[in-house]
């Protein structure tokens, strides 16, 4: 699956790379969006077969206008952001990890690290306002 | 809509990452539509998946990498750009006089007037959608000053206001706001007393009903 997503993901970008705007956000935000949003429409498909698909609304940031889409990365904040994941506790990189690269879902982490639902879910919460501080920017 | 009560920042970086059920994205997606705050964090939460993205070793596989690439090239031969159809798009808005929101559609329906109400307690209707992953995802009306029973949560419970308000342990939540819930809280949401409180929720595991009576609907309901 993960290499027919990827292929999937690969041809999504070719298809489309002059929708590509490098003032919105950054190449691998963008890439990385795509790759997303393509595997959780095969989830919805797997999970309501022979369902419309056409009903599927967009994903957030798609056809949306919003300013919080085009201000959000510049290059500074990118680089900050970078040095940010790579200064997290080993702990709750561990875990930003298992949601990011494994798609796991807190239930999931909590089973697997053998740590409660709610000490996971604080860790992400942690994790995520301590790199969130470094990153936004007046608009 | 303006709301008050946001999405838990770690819920965000599960809807980032993709690892959210389909049903669990339609509620959190119902929320980010009339909240730019949420948005402006999933933006950020989206930034850090592209630098984890990007931070990734290939594997190599030289004999897959050339098959692959060659199937990648017969594809790209055959394909066009794709473009949508706006005007489809807005058509079908257009022909909605008074649309659920969007993430909803596809388990419910596209306009509040088609909506079946199934009663379930006094001043208490519901509906519940088919959700394959498991999860429990409903629509659910509560008449002005009537309550849900007191209740706890084995799982996690997303609740986003869509008309009215509530009260309960947790504060007062009007249209817009989303409660996000662990499986620590118990509560007992109240519609206020102008007008009924409709409410989208998805919930990851059944609820913990006290009285026999709560239990009773609960066998019925199936949440």
């Amino acid at each position: 699956m993960a290499e027919e997503l990827t292929q999937e993901a690969l041809l999504r970008i070719w298809q489309h790379a002059d929708r590509f705007d490098p003032t919105r956000s950054s190449l691998s935000t963008w890439i990385f969006r795509i790759a997303r949003n393509l595997y959780i429409d095969r989830l919805r498909r797997e999970h309501s077969p022979g369902g419309n698909a056409s009903v599927w609304p967009v994903h957030p940031a798609e056809g949306m206008d919003d300013p919080y889409f085009t201000a959000a990365e510049s290059y500074v904040a990118h680089v900050d952001l970078k040095e940010r994941i790579d200064r997290l506790p080993a702990l709750q990189a561990r875990l930003i990890r298992m949601s990011y690269l494994e798609a796991k879902s807190h239930r999931q982490i909590a089973e697997e690290v053998g740590m409660p639902l709610g000490t996971v879910k604080s860790l992400i919460r942690r994790a995520f306002l301590r790199l969130q501080t470094t990153v936004q920017e007046p608009a | 809509m303006k709301g008050r009560h946001h999405l838990d920042p770690a819920t965000l970086v599960s809807r980032a990452a993709g690892a959210l059920s389909p049903e669990t994205i339609a509620v959190v997606d119902t929320h980010l539509e009339g909240c730019s705050a949420c948005r402006q964090q999933l933006a950020t939460a989206e930034h850090v998946g592209g630098i984890l993205l990007a931070q990734q070793r290939p594997s190599i596989d030289t004999e897959r990498l050339h098959h692959r690439r060659d199937a990648l090239r017969d594809r790209l031969g055959l394909h066009t750009m794709r473009r949508c159809n706006p005007a489809t798009e807005v058509s079908s808005f257009r022909d909605t006089p008074n649309p659920l929101p969007r993430p909803l559609w596809p388990y419910f329906c596209k306009d509040w007037s088609m909506l079946r109400w199934r009663w379930v307690a006094p001043g208490v209707h519901l509906i519940r959608a088919p959700a394959p992953s498991g999860a429990r995802l409903i629509l659910l009306k509560i008449a002005p000053g009537k309550s849900m029973p007191m209740h706890g949560h084995t799982g996690s419970e997303l609740t986003q206001v869509l008309q009215g308000a509530y009260h309960d342990v947790m504060g007062q939540f009007a249209a817009g706001d989303i409660a996000d819930l662990g499986n620590d809280v118990e509560h007992q949401p109240i519609a206020s007393i102008d007008r009924p409180c409709i409410c989208v929720s998805v919930l990851d595991g059944p609820l913990r009903f006290h009285g026999w009576v709560a239990r009773a609907l609960q066998y019925w309901t199936g949440l």
